[in-house]
C-alpha cells in the first residue's frame, strides 16, 4: 500500500520536496509525509543543539530504511566546514554540501522579499551543487568515492615515504 | 524522486527547501512543494503574497496519511489543492498531522 504524497504522486511531479517544519514524528513508519523518501537531507548550522537533533533523526532515517541520508551545513561561517565534516564523519553520513552565511538570505527573511537573481549568489551555487550531488547518488554514483579513493592513495604514498625516511 | 528536508526550528529548512525547489524548476522538472508548518513560510519563500499564501488550502489528513486506494487520483489531488507559485513549483499545504490534531 502506498501513501498518495509517495509514490503515485510522481506520476506528476518529478521531484516532490517535504519541508519537515516540525518534529520527527513526521518520519513515521505508518505513511506519514516523509514515508517513501528517496532522499533525506538534514540541514544543521553551526550550534550544538542543531548537531544533536541530526544526530536523533538519522538513527530514526536508518531505522525506517530511507536509502540516501545526508547532510547539510547552513550558515557557514569561514572555518565551519570543517566542523559541519566532523560531525557528518561522527554520524556515518555523507557531507552534501555547505551553505554560506549571507546577508541576503538573512535580509529576505526578514523583510519577506524573495531574492533577486542577483543576491545570495555563493548561497545558490551552494544549493546548485547539493542538487549535483542529490543527482549523481540517485544515479547510484557514490559521490564520496573519488575522493577517498584518491585519500587511500596519499595514504599509501605519505606510508611509504615514512618508511622510508625511518629506514634511512 | 522524493526528498525530504529535515532539521532543527530556525537552521534555514524553509529558505534551503525553497533554493532546491527553484533549481530543480529551472532545469524545467516539475517540482511538487510540500509544506508541513501551519505557518505559510515555505509558500512565502516561494513568492506568493501574504494574502495569497494565507489562501493555500490543507491537505485533509486522510490524504497525508491514507494510501489512496479508493481516493482522489494525483492530478486530481494537485487540481483541487496544488497552488501554482510565482517560482513555476507547485505548493501543497499538508500542514503537520500533529498541529492539525491540536488546532
Amino acid at each position: 500500500m502506498r501513501s498518495l504524497l509517495g509514490a503515485a504522486i510522481e506520476e506528476e511531479a518529478d521531484v516532490t520536496l517535504v519541508d519537515m517544519e516540525a518534529g520527527l514524528e513526521h518520519l513515521s513508519r505508518s505513511g506519514g509525509t516523509l514515508a517513501y523518501a528517496d532522499v533525506l537531507l538534514m540541514i544543521m548550522e553551526p550550534s550544538r543543539k542543531s548537531i544533536l537533533t541530526a544526530g536523533r533523526t538519522i538513527a530514526l532515517a536508518r531505522e525506517l530504511g530511507i536509502p540516501l541520508v545526508y547532510g547539510v551545513g547552513n550558515k557557514a561561517r569561514p572555518g565551519d566546514s570543517e566542523f559541519f565534516e566532523s560531525v557528518c564523519a561522527e554520524y556515518g553520513v555523507p557531507l552534501a554540501g555547505v551553505i554560506p552565511h549571507d546577508t541576503d538570505v538573512v535580509e529576505s527573511d526578514r523583510s519577506g522579499q524573495v531574492m533577486g537573481p542577483e543576491q545570495g549568489v555563493a548561497v545558490r551555487n551552494a544549493v546548485e551543487a547539493i542538487v549535483a550531488f542529490v543527482d549523481k547518488a540517485m544515479a547510484g554514483e557514490d559521490p564520496g568515492q573519488a575522493e577517498r579513493e584518491a585519500l587511500l592513495r596519499e595514504r599509501e604514498r605519505v606510508d611509504k615515504r615514512l618508511a622510508e625516511l625511518s629506514a634511512e | 524522486m522524493k526528498i525530504g528536508i529535515v532539521g532543527k526550528g530556525g537552521v534555514g529548512k524553509t529558505t534551503t527547501s525553497a533554493l532546491l525547489c527553484q533549481v530543480y524548476a529551472g532545469r524545467g522538472q516539475r517540482v511538487l512543494a510540500v509544506d508541513t508548518d501551519s505557518n505559510p513560510n515555505l509558500a512565502l519563500s516561494l513568492g506568493l503574497e501574504p494574502e495569497a499564501a494565507e489562501q493555500v488550502p490543507v491537505l485533509p489528513r486522510s490524504l497525508v496519511v491514507g494510501t489512496g486506494d479508493g481516493a482522489i487520483s494525483p492530478a486530481q489531488l494537485l487540481k483541487d489543492y496544488g497552488v501554482p507559485t510565482p517560482s513555476e513549483v507547485t505548493l501543497l499545504n499538508a500542514m503537520a498531522i500533529t498541529q492539525a490534531g491540536a488546532g
